[in-house]
């Protein structure tokens, strides 16, 4: 069973809930692929109270784990007082750290990740970063205190699919007891099965699902490929050889090839 | 004969009446003094798209929009423009066109020299987009204004917000926005637009860009007008516009054609969109109130749709009173 | 009082912030609040007094990745 910061999670898929063609569809894609996670954004928006009371119930009848991110934070200031800001309202220490250095391609900030790492770890959050897949700024996240990391596969929404997969591989060698969930970039379900089978602990996904032909089905079909990843690399995967070795024994046969 | 009170003159409140009026209806409606003014329908684009929507809609919405084109070119054929929808994208977004065009029908591909002949001011600034031809827009002010023309010049009474329903048979509500702290499953979607003038720019039809998070679209009308719109935030707050919402339409004018910097901004316009779980509108009954609401981004698009539905509901509740 | 909320200018009667929230109709819960940059936690605010030029963030949960 999955732990991150102390609690189960039953499931190893995670949901953005960005960009969906519209809120029942987000609920049924949450349902369907028994993602135990869901993220949330804070933005300087005044929603009326019927409205926003109404979106809190929706959420919870989503029956999982809210992680809140600092999404549009572009700076160490910015993303910490978000973190604190989203901690009162979602009243939860989880948080989903996100430092954009770039807003046209939304890729982390590192320097300020990690230093918005320590502030925030310091603070009693439990921090889940989003990175890149460099290994340097792995251990300095880890060092700071976060016991999870989030590296990306690709730019988010970009639908690449890994690309990356020896530095990915590396820092799994490299944090073997540490969970790690892939986030930003995945296109296909075969994406997320592949690094599920590198051993990683999770995936989260968002434009993947939301922008699909059908996102619900395509929710399902990440969930069973996440499933089958995680199966196949706690079942112990064969490493590939050159040489062909026949599955039925030669032994024993009346005359060998 | 039945006396039918009708609440609200958006675009869903003046189909509805359209349609009863001119199946023998005896109708009344009750306006806000400024009409429509201040609604989603007011400050709405009016393109007719039924394809382009469905890249994030429901398809029911290219059969019923298919079907509203034709409605509102019967009913005001003079204000329909039929040209069709331009899709485009900046290179750098080039692979949005493909999603787009992944979840779409009824276009067909149109190279550089095509788009330039379909419009010559966007020559060379684009190497390929998707044209929708059996696209149309409409301008809703003048749509709602003519609505309304017609209805008043037919002796359809207009009367005011608070009139007793006591008196009437039926009551249809199309109040939109008013019910949002009424129905608990309705929420509203904000939407930012600007109105602005250059005749530096011509463009025959709606141009659609396309941007990972921030899709624009700019829609021509008389009188080198141009509405660029429109945010979509899940929020029912009605403050004015966002500096940054400003900032990205006018960037978006301007990868489009850079002559938007000159422009003149001529409105500024923020409204709520109603809106149900799936997106789609509906109509419910309840005793003698029938109301309709949820038309999301798709308010003439698919009102004369509901407006067909409505009035089948009551003309033949009508007739099976009389049987 | 002439304060700032969100970027935007008002005249506000209010003193505190929970009144000022009500003030401009936003009551109800699951928001949050900011003064000056600095956290103005949800129980807080009935006790939080505002000041003339205060600069006051109201945040609202959306849907994000």
């Amino acid at each position: 069973m999955l732990t991150l910061y102390g609690k189960n999670i039953p499931s190893r898929i995670f949901l953005g809930t960005a960009q969906y063609p519209s809120p029942m569809i987000l609920e049924n894609a949450v349902r369907h692929s028994g993602a135990s996670i869901v993220t949330l954004s804070l933005r300087r928006e005044i929603i009326g109270g019927e409205q926003r009371s109404r979106f809190h119930k929706f959420i919870e009848m989503l029956d999982a784990y809210v992680l809140p991110n600092t999404a549009g934070c572009c700076s160490v200031k910015e993303a910490v007082i978000t973190a604190r800001l989203a901690r009162d309202l979602f009243k939860t220490n989880w948080i989903k750290l996100e430092v954009i250095g770039n807003q046209d391609t939304l890729q982390p900030d590192i320097f300020a990740l990690v230093e918005a790492a320590k502030i925030l770890v310091e603070e009693g959050f439990d921090v889940f970063p989003y990175m890149t897949d460099d290994l340097i700024v792995a251990e300095r996240l880890v060092a700071a205190g976060c016991k999870t990391l989030m590296p990306w596969c690709a730019p988010i929404g970009s639908a690449k699919g890994p690309s990356n997969t020896a530095s990915l591989r590396t820092m799994r060698d490299h944090f073997p007891d540490l969970p790690l969930i892939v986030d930003a970039g995945i296109g296909r379900p075969s994406h997320a099965t592949m690094l599920m089978e590198l051993g990683f602990d999770a995936i989260l996904l968002n434009t993947a699902v939301a922008k699909a032909l059908d996102p619900v089905k395509m929710a399902q079909a990440f969930a069973q490929a996440i499933t089958a990843g995680r199966l196949g690399f706690e079942a112990g995967i064969l490493n590939p050889r050159d040489i062909a070795i026949p599955s039925t024994p030669v032994i024993g046969q009346a005359v060998f090839p | 004969m039945k006396k039918i009170l009708i609440k609200g003159a958006g675009v869903g409140g003046l189909t509805v009446a359209y349609e009863l009026f001119t199946h023998g209806a005896h109708i009344t409606i009750a306006a806000p003094e400024n009409g429509p003014a201040g609604s989603a329908s007011w400050y709405a684009g009016g393109m007719l798209a039924p394809y382009c929507e469905c890249d994030n809609a429901d398809s029911i919405i290219e059969k019923w929009g298919v079907k509203a084109i034709k409605w509102w070119h019967k009913v005001l054929p003079e204000l329909v423009v039929r040209h069709g929808t331009l899709v485009v994208a900046a290179p750098r977004d080039n692979v949005e066109l493909d999603r787009f065009a992944a979840r779409t029908t009824g276009y067909e591909i149109v190279s550089a020299k095509e788009l330039g002949d379909l419009e010559p001011d966007l020559a060379g600034r684009f190497q390929h987009g998707l044209f929708f031809a059996s696209e149309a827009h409409i301008d809703p002010r003048k749509a709602l204004d003519a609505l309304i023309g017609r209805l008043k010049k037919g002796g359809v009474a207009f009367v005011a917000i608070g009139e007793n329903e006591k008196d009437y048979d039926l009551v249809i509500d199309a109040t939109g926005r008013a019910r949002l702290q009424l129905d608990g499953q309705l929420r509203g979607i904000r939407g930012e637009m600007l109105l602005v003038r250059t005749t530096d720019i011509h463009f025959s039809r709606p141009i659609r860009l396309l941007h990972p998070r921030i899709p624009l679209y700019v829609v021509p009308r008389q009188k080198n007008i141009f509405m660029i719109g429109a945010t979509m935030i899940e929020s029912d707050n009605l403050r004015p516009i966002t500096t940054r919402s400003i900032m990205e339409f006018l960037n978006a004018a301007y990868i489009l054609h850079p002559a938007f910097a000159e422009a003149e901004i001529v409105e500024i316009g923020v409204g709520v969109r109603p809106a149900y779980a799936d997106n789609l509108p509906h109509v419910k009954r309840k005793d003698k109130v029938i109301s309709i609401n949820g038309f999301y981004r798709h308010g003439y698009l698919l009102a004369p749709e509901m407006a067909i539905q409505i009035k089948n509901m009551v003309l033949q509740n009508c007739v099976q009173d009389l049987l | 009082m002439h304060i700032r909320v969100n970027g935007e200018e008002f005249d506000v009667k209010a003193h505190f912030l929970d009144d000022l929230i009500e003030e401009l109709g936003y009551a109800g819960d699951w928001l949050a609040t900011a003064v000056n940059n600095e956290l103005v936690a949800n129980n807080e605010r009935s006790n939080h007094r505002i000041y003339e030029h205060d600069r006051i963030e109201i945040l609202s949960p959306m849907q994000g990745g």
